[in-house]
């Protein structure tokens, strides 16, 4: 037996030991719900998807950074101009709706349908509860998308200019707004995903209704933007699937996004506003203490 | 959010459960009418048919559920000022299908571990701890999908049992399972109250899995208490021997019980047998002389009235 071996008493005894507070409650149900929506303890083809898309939502801050990495001095690519950061979320747009589809369901689907709610709902942890960690579980996980991918181009920026210290002094009110577009986007597409999931068991019917709720209203935007001209830029506030995005990049004083940022963001707060009261009036009944 | 600090009253050391007048209405259906029990021992059985109320009195218990009229209070706790901290105190073990198909026994328990209260370290601990004393040692790195019926009441109870709770509460724990699965469920449901110090409620609709596994039973009918009490104070058992009915010559089975010693009479159809040193020494005695008498038994039973009579009594 090595000096590092041990025998453990396996018996049954009473716990004695600490207990923490019911908002460890609600972290664990975040970090589990988190660690499931991206397939994790789960086979290969659960992890596929999450990880995939992950990948593309890095890939063209990885390409930029790549090309600037290869041709350091033979390319005349300014990289703090190649791919704005106010462009970048709008590039990837389709990898995070793909992605908050995929994921988000994960989050509450399996608990109605298997009925884990009962046992949840038999410790101490309230409804609200279970829905703050959800919520969290859904959030979470959208950052790697919707915030990551552009904290790599930034760090891969500074990295590569000849004065990073200086970069970062000039462009650190950047570094807010980032970190705003990220929340916005990952808040937007997780609240919505999450509100869609809760009205089903089924977990494609809510990534079916949840593409069918976002890229419909957007259809509709662009066909009558179409039909109405130049002078119709309200219609693309009714564009769903990719609201958050125009938000997030009216935040960045050098993008040039139609309607003003309060346009956005009264028509931002109407949709997170209609997922938050579905979400309350589904899980929001019962005893909260 | 409520912090984990001690909120509510210290637990009482021997009353476990107390309702007061608790009735709960849904709809046009009286699910609990004016229920007033004290629960002390160690392991009781809620006892009753479907819809009898017993759902609706554990989903009080449990504080899921507020009473129109009545108070309910478990561990000393008012379950309508605290329901979240009786909520940790106690373990509770549904009826229904509620584990996540998609998880590992093990990520489950700990998971339901953290829940109430347990730091992940802990959690991890005990979650081998339960899992080593429901059987479920070799399986817990298994998808829950993949188990049998049984292995899935086994995990239920685990997660009921992982934080060290005063009071388990276990919902039809043998719903489904076959006669050697049933078996064991009700070998562990009696371990935990024998052996492991957790007090039991259990529901059932079966006498037996009460009688097996409990020292109390509760008995309702349509949303009222019927009767409760020890179980060995409602029914005797050999205290008035037994009643033997068979198949030839039972005045000559009875001729040879008399012959040895006992008090043997005709009785609905059988012969009444009692005397003799003890319940080993009557049982063997009554075997011998069947034996000799050539008699086929069909029926053996205490004399006596059982706990089913009691029960069927209290029902009419």
């Amino acid at each position: 037996m090595s000096v590092d071996a041990e025998i453990r008493d396996v018996r049954y005894s009473r716990y004695e030991g600490e207990r923490r507070s019911r908002l460890a409650g609600v972290v664990s149900l975040a970090r589990w719900g988190a660690l499931r929506s991206l397939g994790a303890r789960r086979g290969w083809k659960a992890k596929a998807v999450p990880i995939t898309l992950t990948l593309l939502a890095i890939a063209p801050a990885i390409i930029v950074l790549g090309v600037r990495a290869l041709f350091a001095e033979q390319s005349a690519i300014d990289l703090s101009d190649a791919l704005p950061y106010s462009d970048y979320q709008a590039i990837i747009g389709v990898v995070i709706l793909l992605f908050a589809a995929v994921t988000t369901p994960e989050l509450l689907c399996p608990d109605r349908r298997d009925g884990t709610l009962a046992l949840y709902f038999s410790t101490a942890v309230s409804r609200r509860e279970y829905l703050a960690g959800r919520v969290l579980g859904a959030v979470v996980p959208l950052l790697l998308v919707t915030l990551v991918p552009l904290l790599v181009l930034f760090a891969g920026i500074m990295v590569f200019e000849e004065h990073p210290l200086g970069y970062l002094q000039d462009r650190w009110a950047e570094l807010p707004r980032i970190l705003a577009g990220g929340l916005i986007l990952a808040a937007f597409y997780g609240l919505v995903g999450l509100a869609v999931a809760s009205l089903t068991g089924r977990r494609a019917f809510a990534v079916g209704g949840y593409l069918l709720l976002l890229v419909a209203p957007s259809v509709v935007g662009g066909m009558l933007g179409e039909a109405l001209g130049d002078d119709a830029d309200w219609t693309q506030l009714l564009q769903l699937s990719v609201l958050p995005i125009n938000f997030a990049a009216s935040l960045f004083p050098d993008a040039e996004v139609p309607n003003s940022s309060w346009a956005w963001a009264a028509v931002y707060a109407l949709v997170v506003g209609a997922a938050v009261i579905t979400l309350l009036r589904r899980y929001g009944r019962g005893s909260d203490t | 959010m409520i912090d984990a600090s001690p909120t509510a009253p210290a637990p009482s050391r021997t009353r476990l459960i107390a309702t007061d007048g608790v009735a709960k209405r849904y709809g046009a259906v009286q699910a609990l009418d004016g229920v007033t029990v004290t629960i002390d021992e160690r392991a009781t059985g809620l006892l009753g048919a479907n819809g009898a109320g017993k759902s609706t009195l554990m989903k009080a218990l449990l504080g899921l559920v507020t009473p129109d009229v009545g108070t309910v209070e478990v561990l000393g706790i008012d379950a309508a000022l605290h329901p979240g901290e009786i909520r940790r105190r106690l373990g509770y073990m549904p009826e229904l299908d509620c584990l996540p198909l998609d998880m590992t026994a093990r990520d489950l328990v700990v998971h339901m571990a953290e829940l109430r209260g347990l730091p992940r370290r802990a959690a991890v601990l005990r979650a081998s701890e339960v899992l080593f004393q429901v059987g479920l040692e070799e399986e817990r790195s298994r998808l829950i999908r993949t188990f049998s019926t049984g292995m899935k009441q086994r995990t239920k109870l685990a997660q009921a049992i992982v934080h060290g709770p005063e009071l388990v509460v276990l919902d039809e724990p043998t719903n489904g399972l076959d006669p050697s699965g049933r078996d064991e469920m009700l070998s562990l449901v009696r371990r935990l109250s024998s052996d492991l110090g957790i007090a039991v409620l259990l529901s059932s609709h079966v006498l037996e899995d009460v009688t097996r596994t409990c020292d109390a039973v509760v008995v309702l009918r349509d949303g009222r208490l019927v009767t409760s009490g020890r179980i060995d104070e409602m029914g005797g058992l050999m205290g008035e021997g037994v009643l033997v009915r068979g198949s030839g010559d039972l005045d000559a089975f009875a001729a040879i019980l008399t012959a040895r010693g006992l008090v043997a009479d005709r009785r609905d159809g059988g012969v009444a047998v009692r005397g003799g040193a003890g319940e080993d020494e009557l049982l063997d005695a009554v075997r011998d002389a069947a034996a000799e008498a050539g008699i086929g038994l069909r029926e053996l039973r205490p004399a006596g009235r059982t706990l089913e009579d009691a029960l069927v009594d209290a029902l009419e």
